[in-house]
């Protein structure tokens, strides 16, 4: 039998023969090691998770028309909105919806009309409340509340609505109500129609006024997508929606402090338990520490047996915690946020590790204190 | 030619004086038995003949080194390499078996040989018992192991505390059948005991009292092995 071999039995059987107390340390350090790759994971896919939350709050990208310069007043050109969006990752985007805008009336009463793709509309801005139904075919629009109420219509009334083009040429057209928006900010002043309903009665040059964009995307990340998009896209401005981007990476960055200081707090109470235990194993162990020592043991032996140890219980500490944390991790995330994680592999040895660092440096005050044991106990009878 | 040799050695703890003046000298091959009552500085003795402590004042000399002022780390060394310590609680490791536990010896002398320690385990009848805990061997079976244990890194020294105190007639026969039979080999054997039959099998009782050596008797049945 080699020495390597003769260590590892050592340590085998100092662990699996004394079972109840190393079950009592193994303990703390797999809850350590899961609380750790669950918020490890909670903390990573927060940005994942809130973005899914705030992208409730509406669009937090648009496209406008560039001020001054050639394309001045004539809006963001289909093309160019195209290829703004190419920049932006297809699982980052929520919803788009491009609007064109035209003043027309309802019985003599004026309103803004709104062409737009209804589809995008209704991903991009999910906190409209609609009552009645989204519409399904051309010839169906939504009102907003202050329009309903103005011209007395609710979902399924018909209305005719009036202007003049942009060629100067009146136009009427026939449309049904299929709900009512309220919002509770101006969209209730809107008459929301869609592009195929806007272009056949109003007309225009094709382009859009703004183009909404709602991306899952930290604040950062969409920064560099709008610098990107404003670097090599002409024809078009982005604008972040600060009032969103900026509320939503304060919450985000206090709620991953929040996260990273109880990791924080939990890896401390861990050691803390694992010292202890180990504490109390060098005292149960001080005889045969002793006698290890009357053998002729070197200090460095010991202190090898016992890192051995701690090693190896943070090692299974740290594996159990991997997938105890994924499934901790898991619920928290169905429970919290409604959405489930998705597994990072890295955590695998990066929990492995950490649980295997702490472990051994828990260890540190008790394999000192073993190593100071005096060898002559084993003849004082102890 | 001597193999330990003890100059004046004293050991004072605060103002208690363990040990005082004491010279002995222990030849090669012979059986040294120390007596003495409790509090007469036999444990002190032990521990400062086997490296675990040092004495306030005196020189201890083993193999012709003085071992009195060596650091804790030379002591271990010397402790490994020159002494078999036999215990009279055993002390062997719980958690491993018979072999397993004199096989930690040689680990930590150098090298862990299973079928060199099985061999140690036949010699003092426990082959058969060779993968048993201590926790399912007897006492006098537990001293054997101890014993095997002690001899497998073939000391200079075999220093033993009182090896059959803890043990019934019969396997305190079997222990010193054991020490007899390693003494006519050539090992030099120091057995402190509090029983007087198992001092008469040694060469030379030594009788401490107060830390002092108080007087020095000469066992005529086990004849001195000159070498």
């Amino acid at each position: 039998m080699t020495r390597q071999a003769m260590y590892v039995k050592m340590i085998t059987s100092s662990l699996l023969r004394r079972r109840s107390r190393m079950a009592v340390a193994l303990l703390a350090v797999a809850v350590g090691a899961t609380i750790l790759s669950g918020l490890v994971t909670i903390y990573y896919d927060i940005p994942r998770q809130m973005g899914q939350e705030f992208r409730s709050y509406g669009a937090n990208l648009i496209f406008i028309a560039p001020p001054g310069g050639d394309t001045s007043g004539e809006g963001v050109s289909e093309a160019a909105a195209a290829e703004a969006l190419s920049y932006i990752p297809d699982s980052a985007v929520v919803g788009v919806a491009p609007y064109r805008y035209k003043s027309a009336k309802i019985n003599e009463q004026p309103f803004m009309a709104a062409g737009t793709d209804l589809e995008g509309a209704r991903k991009a801005s999910p906190y409209w409340f609609v009552a009645g139904e989204w519409p399904q075919d051309d010839g169906f629009v939504l009102i907003g509340q202050e329009v309903a109420d103005t011209v007395r219509l609710l979902p399924g009334s018909s209305f005719t609505l009036t202007g003049t083009d942009d060629g100067g040429e009146s136009f009427s057209k026939d449309l049904q109500v299929s709900g009512v928006v309220q919002t509770g900010g101006s969209e209730e002043a809107f008459i929301f129609l869609s592009l195929s309903d806007f272009d056949a009665a109003i007309g225009g040059n094709g382009n859009y006024d703004v183009v909404e964009c709602s991306i899952s995307a930290p604040q950062a990340e969409l920064e560099g997508i709008a610098a990107q998009i404003s670097e090599n896209v002409s024809g078009l401005t982005p604008r972040l929606v600060k009032r969103v981007t900026q509320s939503e990476g304060t919450v985000l960055t206090k709620l991953q402090a929040l996260v990273f200081l109880v990791t924080a707090v939990v890896l401390v109470l861990t050691m803390i338990c694992v010292a202890t235990t180990m504490m109390a194993v060098v005292t149960e162990r001080r005889k045969e520490i002793g006698l290890k020592k009357a053998l002729g043991a070197p200090d460095r032996s010991i202190m090898q047996e016992f890192l051995g140890e701690g090693l190896f219980l943070g090692c299974v500490g740290g594996i159990c915690g991997v997938f105890l944390g994924f499934a901790f991790a898991q619920i928290i995330g169905i429970n919290v946020f409604s959405r489930s994680v998705s597994f990072q592999p890295l955590l695998i040895p990066l929990t492995i590790a950490a649980s295997a660092l702490i472990t051994v440096l828990a260890c540190a005050v008790p394999v000192r204190r073993a190593v100071e044991v005096d060898p002559a106990i084993v003849l004082r009878g102890e | 030619m001597n193999l330990l040799e003890i100059k004046g050695i004293s050991k004072i703890y605060g103002n208690v004086k363990a040990l005082q003046n004491v010279d002995l000298e222990v030849k090669r091959g012979e059986w040294l038995a120390v007596m003495g009552p409790s509090g007469s500085g036999k444990t002190t003795m032990m521990n400062i003949i086997g490296c675990m402590d040092k004495p306030t004042e005196g020189a201890v000399i083993l193999d012709g080194k003085d071992i009195s002022k060596e650091s804790a780390r030379s002591l271990t060394a010397t402790r490994r390499e020159k002494i078999g310590l036999i215990f009279q609680q055993f002390h062997l490791i719980h958690y491993l078996t018979a072999v397993e536990n004199i096989m930690v010896a040689q680990y930590y002398h150098s090298m862990p040989d299973e079928d060199e320690a099985l061999r140690a385990l036949d010699r003092v009848g426990l082959l058969e018992r060779a993968k048993h805990l201590p926790s399912q061997l007897s006492g006098g079976e537990q001293q054997r192991v101890c014993i095997a244990r002690a001899l497998i890194n073939y000391p200079m020294l075999i220093l033993a505390d009182e090896p059959t105190g803890n043990l019934d007639e019969a396997n305190e026969g079997i222990v010193m059948d054991l020490f007899r039979q390693l003494h006519e080999e050539g090992s030099t054997i120091v057995v402190v005991t509090h029983d007087p039959e198992v001092a008469e099998e040694a060469q030379r009782t030594v009788v401490l009292e107060h830390g002092r050596v108080a007087r020095i008797a000469y066992n005529v049945i086990a004849p001195p092995i000159i070498l």
